[in-house]
């Protein structure tokens, strides 16, 4: 052995090119399960972060190129399974993974996508019940933002064939799966938010795999759904498939059938609504009128008022009128009241609303001494107006001054005389009496002396 | 009794109205006022809700950007075919 032979001496550059070498050769395309820690995104777009297990660590890299393609979130702390080659980084003479592809350990990115997106989204309030618009009662036009030639717009526009239903319909096509889809969405989105005749609108699309309704679930699909001024029926796949827009949506269709449901139904629940008011218009009305009628009868047959004579019968009709309305009130409106728990019963029968029910009898009984109060009291004050009048009447009769002593005199027509000059010797005349009349000749006449 | 400007303002107003009517404290007065403004509103909310008319219209974009509607044609509604 020669100790005097030359030494291969390197310089750092060197053996750090030589390591790099052996490294890139001996270890490209592995896959590494670790940890994630210490990440840093930086402003370029890459991704820096150590991959640990509880004995060693690793630098990583994730070029903004790969970068981009990550469907989920790097966060530290979650257990990923990193695809790459190893490097040296010569400057700091580290060896670190090149990272191609992450996935998260234990279940698809896709769904931890779908965690992270919810959990962040919640947590900034844009599923919140509070900040659900209500659906418009009559939808004047409805706004679809679908494929024009996918499954949803075809089940919609049957429903709607099917029910007969003639509502106008603006369809925004938008792709619905692939790359672009979720933009595409989002701009028909706020496209149909600048109609001013959309008064509520349905997104959505068919069933499929959970690549094929991924727009759905991308935020920015979200972020237009949560700005959309019109509110919005979400209608993505089938019943078993939530998305994040249906999280942020108005309200969530099973499907987008249901969706033309939804919008149906609440028209004939409309339909509905407005007959049965009518209903009772009508026979609120038809009561207050036979109640009038029912009044008038009741008092024309009551013995108080049959001694009022002639001039009495305007106000003993008048007062007919209203004191019958208040006693045959009395007893319609208590029956009215019955038929109306009668119907709660039976329309609660099937709860326990047993205290409600109670409730309601005890607020009947009260209603009714009120009522009963109220019409007694009516009575009196009125049939006490009419024996005033009755009075005063009689007082102004003529027959009332006859009984004092005094004559009416009539000429042949019947005109009461008061001036003799109007008189002319042998000119007939009656003379009415307190009891009786007679009938007379002028013989002389002699005018008044003052 | 103005007439209604929407179909939610109609129904609010015919509810109102229908109240009134059932409370039973109406006077006498008012009573053919009330019940006639009910029956305009009802007539008026049936109307609405029968007049819409069925047209199904698509979104274009034009070379320009801006939006244009067409008839969207209907696949069952297109000669020939059948549902």
């Amino acid at each position: 052995m020669n100790l005097f032979a030359p030494r291969k001496i390197y310089t750092v550059s060197e053996i750090t090119a030589d390591v790099k070498a052996c490294l890139e050769s001996e270890f490209s395309g592995v896959s590494v399960e670790g940890e994630i820690s210490n990440l840093v995104a930086a402003a370029s777009g890459h991704l820096y972060f150590a991959l640990k297990d509880k004995g060693a660590q690793m630098r990583c890299v994730c070029f903004r190129s790969r970068a981009r393609f990550l469907k989920f979130r790097a966060e530290d702390g979650l257990q990923v399974v990193a695809s790459g080659s190893l490097s040296v980084y010569e400057p700091r003479g580290e060896y670190q993974l090149i990272v191609d592809f992450v996935e998260p350990k234990g279940f698809g990115s896709l769904q931890l996508a779908f965690e992270q997106l919810k959990t962040r989204l919640q947590a900034e309030g844009l599923f919140e019940t509070q900040r659900k618009k209500p659906l418009p009662l009559l939808p004047r036009c409805i706004g679809i933002v679908t494929s024009p030639t996918g499954a949803a717009i075809q089940d919609i526009l049957r429903i709607l064939r099917r029910r007969h239903e003639n509502m106008q319909i603006l369809i925004y096509p938008a792709r619905v799966q692939g790359k672009g889809a979720a933009a595409e969405i989002a701009s028909g989105i706020r496209a149909l938010n600048r109609l001013a005749e959309i008064d509520v609108m349905i997104v959505g699309r068919g069933g499929g795999s959970l690549e094929d309704l991924w727009a759905f679930n991308e935020e920015v699909v979200a972020r237009a759904i949560f700005e959309s001024r019109i509110p919005v029926i979400s209608a993505v796949g089938h019943e078993v498939d939530f998305t994040i827009a249906d999280f942020v949506a108005d309200l969530r269709a099973p499907t987008p059938s249901s969706a033309a449901e939804l919008v149906v139904s609440q028209k004939k629940a409309m339909l509905e609504q407005v007959a049965g008011l009518e209903n009772r218009l009508q026979q609120s009305f038809q009561f207050r009128l036979s109640q009038l009628r029912n009044q008038v009868l009741t008092l024309s047959a009551d013995r108080v008022f049959a001694s009022v004579d002639g001039r009495l019968g305007y106000y003993r009709q008048r007062l007919d009128e209203l004191s019958f309305r208040l006693q045959n009130g009395l007893s319609s409106h208590l029956g009215e009241l019955k038929a109306h728990e009668r119907l709660l019963a039976a329309d609660l029968g099937r709860f326990d609303f047993r205290q409600t029910i109670r409730f309601r009898r005890e607020t009947l009984g009260s209603q009714f001494s009120r009522l009963q109060a109220s019409a007694k009291l009516f009575l009196q004050s009125t049939r006490g107006k009419v024996h005033a009048l009755d009075n005063s009447l009689q007082a102004l009769s003529p027959l009332a001054v006859l009984d004092r002593g005094y004559a009416i005199c009539r000429d042949t027509h019947g005109n009461i005389v008061k001036d003799a000059t109007t008189f002319q010797p042998g000119d007939s005349f009656s003379v009415r009496l307190a009891r009786g009349q007679v009938e007379g000749q002028a013989k002389r006449i002699q005018a008044a002396e003052d | 009794m103005s007439k209604p400007k929407d179909f939610e303002t109609a129904l609010q107003r015919l509810e109102e109205i229908v109240r009134k009517l059932d409370s039973g404290d109406l006077p006498l007065a008012s009573l053919l006022e009330v019940y006639e403004e009910g029956v305009t509103l009802s007539r008026f909310c049936q109307t609405k809700l029968e007049e819409a008319e069925r047209k199904v219209e698509i979104l274009n974009r034009k070379a320009d950007g801006t939006l244009e509607r067409t008839p969207f044609a209907e696949p069952d509604t297109d000669p020939g075919s059948h549902d």
